[in-house]
Order: structure tokens, then sequence, then C-alpha cells
């Protein structure tokens, strides 16, 4: 079994490298689009950093010079953070409930998480900015059950940020896990029972550290995401807690300053590319292989 | 009388309106090897989930010991299970797969360590114990599942079909080692399986699953030798049925006729007959004898027109064609004398021992 399933997947491996180098020629015209109206803009705006108001690095020196920067930095991480743990914890059992429902079912929650990611990422944050305002449903609901007394200050802070973010973000965490999870046997999860197992034991033993592919891979992806989220903090966040993506707006939009906006945006994707190198070293598409 | 050791009691399990076992009524003994033998659906591996503490039953009790299962959950039971397919956690190495059990038993690391180390003694896997299952045959990993589910010294090991995802010659060497795993071990074994080959070769006793029921429990030779239902009987052992009519009944015997041939004394009969009913006598091509010429004088025959000779090995396979169409087959040694020069469309008397020979009614 085992022997037959390393000789297809490297059978497999050969055939695609094949496929990938006859292919190559075909894709060209789409390579050059991607060059000319995304690699070419994005190599002109880091060139704006180092060479606006004048040539050198002066830009990146104010940028992680200056401690309100430095605190935007902080706190684009925080929100990005809290987004993914929070994320995670609520996708991790969704997916796994999605692995083991009924199919009719599974197939109508995917239909609403397909919808949600369908529906304009604009009209879901004024949603739930009308929901979490101090009038909104929900504070009004706690105040006429009697659990609180004053509205809660569920908008324009961290709360409303994370809440609207991970609302967000939770397709892009529960999809690759569904994945991840589906493919383990459930009767492996009955061996762990029968081994004496608890259910505790079976899921931090076992469903958890299998699972963990899918859940790096969401995680970095969520995390990734948030780092350069904008319209969500812009609509749901206040002004003590802006992120990364609001600050090079206004860099560009109210200071047309584009250099520091062309050095906020290179730091942002310096991180991104190295958190991504790090997910495809260590459960990159040859790890998973391995496995 | 002494408590019998596991004792199923009238178990029963409903899905909505399907009912996949009933009336399952069961007794082992410490360090028996029982076979639940049926086809696919035949409520076998209900059973065995049941007692695995997967499935709750709809009704009836299970008890070990004297002590009733069905309120216990799967990981307190202290049962091991070896399943149909590969169950090892593929992020842990062999050994440490065998020691999970006793990690959450909360075992010692040397205690640990030894019984891993005899484990894969016990199943001849020395020097895998840093190996991933992937690296591993399926035979190897119905090994390793088997060492993982034993080093928790089970009072029963539930076996789900573990050897049907592997080859026959693998198969058969797995069977030896399960036996001789067995012995060593006296563990008491339940096992799931369709294929009656295997059940005969490792079990000491059988209980034959048809349709959710138990249709008969017994030894190897006790179900091939008395089958209670036809289906024991097509499902032990090769068997050929011949509709006859039932002319009298006495004492469990029936005297019965085929087509227009003579009466026929003395055939047990299972299942409610009526004389003058119609009923199937089911004949074993082993037992039958054959000659050619004249009708024995010694048995009771059938004559028949030969449709088929077929040589296989040590054994000469005849088919024949009763009076009324029926096929009957006949397995003789090779170089039996009549055999010699026989042919296509030849007639053959088939004679059979009455006493030998079982009818089965409705």
């Amino acid at each position: 079994m085992a022997l037959l399933t390393d000789t297809s997947s490297s059978a497999g491996a050969v055939k695609s490298r094949v496929v990938r180098q006859y292919n190559f020629a075909q894709t060209l015209p789409a390579l050059l689009l991607i060059l000319v109206f995304f690699v070419l803009p994005v190599l002109a705006l880091l060139l704006r950093s180092v060479m606006e108001p004048e040539p050198g690095f002066g830009n990146y020196a104010e940028l992680l010079g200056t401690t309100t920067y430095l605190k935007i930095f902080l706190n684009t991480f925080i929100v990005s953070a809290l987004v993914t743990v929070v994320s995670l914890l609520i996708g991790f059992p969704v997916a796994w409930a999605l692995a083991i429902m009924p199919s009719r079912l599974s197939t109508v929650v995917f239909a609403i998480l397909i919808l949600s990611m369908w529906t304009n990422l604009l009209t879901r944050t004024y949603a739930w900015m009308v929901l979490l305002q101090r009038t909104g449903v929900i504070n009004k609901t706690l105040m006429g059950l009697g659990l609180i007394n004053e509205p809660l200050p569920l908008v324009n802070n961290l709360i409303g940020v994370t809440i609207g973010m991970t609302y967000i973000m939770l397709p892009f965490i529960i999809l690759p896990l569904y994945g991840v999870i589906r493919r383990i046997d459930p009767a492996i999860l009955q061996a762990a029972a029968l081994c004496g197992a608890t259910r505790f034991q079976a899921l931090t033993r076992i469903l958890i550290p299998l699972a963990a592919p899918g859940m790096v891979s969401g995680a970095l992806m969520v995390f990734v995401m948030s780092l350069g989220y904008f319209v969500t903090p812009a609509l749901l966040g206040g002004t003590a807690n802006m992120m990364l993506a609001e600050l090079i707006a206004q860099f560009v939009q109210s200071l047309v300053n584009w250099g520091m906006g062309g050095a906020a945006a290179l730091v942002l994707l310096v991180v991104t590319l190295t958190l991504y190198a790090i997910q495809l070293r260590l459960f990159g598409p040859a790890r998973i292989g391995e496995r | 009388m002494t408590e019998p050791f596991l004792h199923i009691e009238g178990l029963r399990k409903d899905y909505g309106i399907v009912t996949a076992v009933q009336n399952i009524n069961l007794t082992v003994e410490r360090g028996e090897f029982m076979t639940f033998l049926g086809p696919s659906g035949s409520g076998k591996s209900t059973t065995l989930y049941i007692l695995a503490g997967f499935e709750n039953p709809t009704a009836g009790d299970i008890l070990l010991d004297g002590k009733s299962l069905i309120a216990t959950p799967s990981h307190k039971r202290n049962i091991g299970m070896v399943f149909q397919r590969y169950t090892l956690f593929p992020h842990l190495s062999v050994g440490e797969n065998i020691a999970f059990p006793l990690k959450v038993r909360r075992w010692g690391k040397a205690a640990i360590d030894a019984r891993v180390r005899e484990m894969l003694r016990l199943v001849r896997l020395e020097g895998f114990e840093e190996r991933k299952p992937a690296q591993m045959s399926g035979g190897q990993q119905q090994r390793v599942a088997l060492a993982r589910a034993l080093a928790y010294d089970p009072p029963v090991l539930l076996m789900d079909e573990p050897l049907s995802a592997l080859d026959k010659k693998l198969r058969e060497e797995i069977q030896h080692e399960i036996r001789r795993i067995h012995q060593e071990t006296e563990v008491t074994i339940l096992y799931v399986t369709h294929d009656q080959e295997e059940a005969l070769r490792l079990s000491d006793r059988i209980a034959v699953f048809s349709k959710g029921v138990i249709d008969q429990i017994g030894t190897g030779p006790e179900l091939y030798a008395n089958p209670s239902t036809r289906f024991v009987a097509e499902f032990i052992g090769d068997s050929d049925f011949v509709t006859c009519k039932i002319l009298s009944m006495r004492d469990g015997l029936a005297d019965l006729s085929i087509g227009a041939g003579a009466p026929i004394a003395g055939v047990p009969v299972h299942g409610i007959a009526t004389a003058g009913g119609t009923a199937s006598l089911m004949l074993r091509p082993e037992r039958l004898t054959l000659t050619r010429g004249t009708a024995p004088q010694a048995m009771p025959s059938l004559p028949a027109a030969v449709l088929d000779i077929t040589f296989l090995g040590s054994n000469i396979h005849v088919a024949a064609s009763t009076g009324s169409g029926e096929t009957l087959s006949v397995r003789l040694p090779f170089g039996h004398p009549a055999t010699a020069g026989l042919s296509r469309g030849d007639t053959v008397f088939l004679g059979f021992d009455p006493a030998g020979a079982h009818v089965f009614c409705g």
C-alpha cells in the first residue's frame, strides 16, 4: 500500500513536470500581462520610496524611527494575530463539523460560506457596523435582556475590527482545514478511543497534529491577508488602532506622499513574503508529499 | 454453572425503521477465538461495533465478566481492536503508535519501552520501531495495529476484517501469525470476516450471520456436518440443492422422493416440514459417489447426464444434470476409476448416504 502510493505520487510528479515544461510557452501572454500591470507598477512604487523626496533611505528611517508609525506596525500585528487566533478557534470546529456532517447538509453550509465570500465586502462591513453600533441589534438585545445597563462599545475599536475581520477571514481558514480534516480516516479516531484516549486526548494528540498543515497554511493566509487589510479596519476600527494599510492610504491620498507610502508598502511586502517563505519551507508541497 | 466470560444478550440495533441486527445471543469463553462469519450487511460488523462502543444497541446487553459494558464509553472499555482499514496514527512512528495506549494510561517510560519491545517481538517486527506507518507494507501495518491493540493486555480483542485489504498470499501468512499470537497471548478474540476459509482456519467457534440474525453457532466441523439452515449449508463448504417432496416424517428424519424416483428414507430435516410439501435436499459434491452403467444397490442415487468435466489438480470436478434439470456437482479424487473415459452426455448415477444429507424446508 505504502509502496504503491509512493510510486504513484513520484510518477505523478514526473508527469506534472513534463506537463509544466510543455505548457510554459503557452503561459507567456499571461506572464507578460502580470509583468506589465502588476510587477512593474509595484517596482515603480518601490522606486519612488527611495527616490522621493530625495534619493536615499530617508523614508525608511522615518518610518521605522517614528514611534507613531511603529505603533501602527505593532497594532497591525496585534490585530492580525488576534484575527488569526479567533479564526482558528472558530474555524477548526466548523471545519471538523463540515467534514463529518452528511454531505447534503455540508453542501448547504458551503453554499452559505461561498455566498458570504461573494457578497460585497463593503456591504458586509456596513452590516456589521449596523449590528455593532450603540443602538444596534446586539446592544439592544443585551439591554433588553437586562444583561447590561449601558451599551457596550463594540465598534470603532479593537473588538469591532476583530469581529468584522474574523467574519471575513473565516472561509479562508475553514476551506483548507476542511480539506485536511476530510482526508483523516474517522476510523483512526475510533482506534484512538479504543486505545483509551479521551476525546480531549484524541483531539490534542491525534487530530490536531494531523490537521496541523491545514491549520498552519490557513492561519498564515489569514494573517498575511489581515496585515494588508484596509476596508474593515477603516470602517470598524477607531483612530487609536490604525492599521498599516490605512497608513499607506493616508500617505498616498491625504498627504500625497508617495515616497512614504511606497516605503510602508515595501515593508508590508517583505513581511508577507518572509512569512510565505517560512510556510513553504515548513509545510510546502514537497513536505506534504513526505507525510 | 459459572458465569460466561463474555455474554451478549438479546442484542438489537435499529437504524430508523431498518433493523441491522436482532436477537443476538452469544457466550464466549475466556481465551476463545470466535468468528462472526457472514456476507456484507448481515450485521456482523454492527455487532462488533456495538462491542467496541461505537454504536449503542437499541436493546439487549453485553456482559464482560458479569458486568455490563453498555454504559461504558469506548475509551474506558479496555478492549483492543484491529480495523479493516489501516488505522495507525500516520504522524507517529511504529514505536510511538504501540506506546500510545500506554501513554494515555500513564505508564512509566521504562515500562513503556520494555512493553513496546516485547510487542514488536510478538509481531516479529523488531527493528521497525523508528519507521513511519507510510514506510511499511499493508501487512506490516496490520501487524503493528495488532501490537498496539494488544499492548495494554485487553481481555478481548476485536478484529474487523483485518486482512481484507491484503492479497491472498499475505493474508494466509498473517492468518498464521494471528493463530500463533492467539496461542501465545491467550487473548479472547472476536473476529469478523466474510471469508469462510479464513473463519475455518482461525476459529474455535463460528457464528454464522445472515440478515441481522445469527443462524447457527458451532465449530467448523459442526457447521459443515450439521448445518441448521440452508444459508449455513451454502456458506460453509460447497453444496447443491435438489427439489424433493416430503412423504412422511418421524424423529426429525424424513422419507422423501425426488421426481418419479424411489422413496428415500431417513434424511435429517431442518425447519418445519409437512408431509406432502416440497423441500430442498442438500448434497455436498465431495460426499457424492459416481457410478456408471447401473445404479448402486447400497444407497439411493439419482440418474444424471454429465454436463462438464473439470480437472483441478488433485480433484476432478464433474457437473451433471438431473432429470428435472437441476445441476449437481461431484468431486472425485484424481484417478478415480469412474472418471476413466467419462465424457459429456454420459449417463451416471450419483449416490449419497441419506443420513449425511440434509433437507431444508421453507
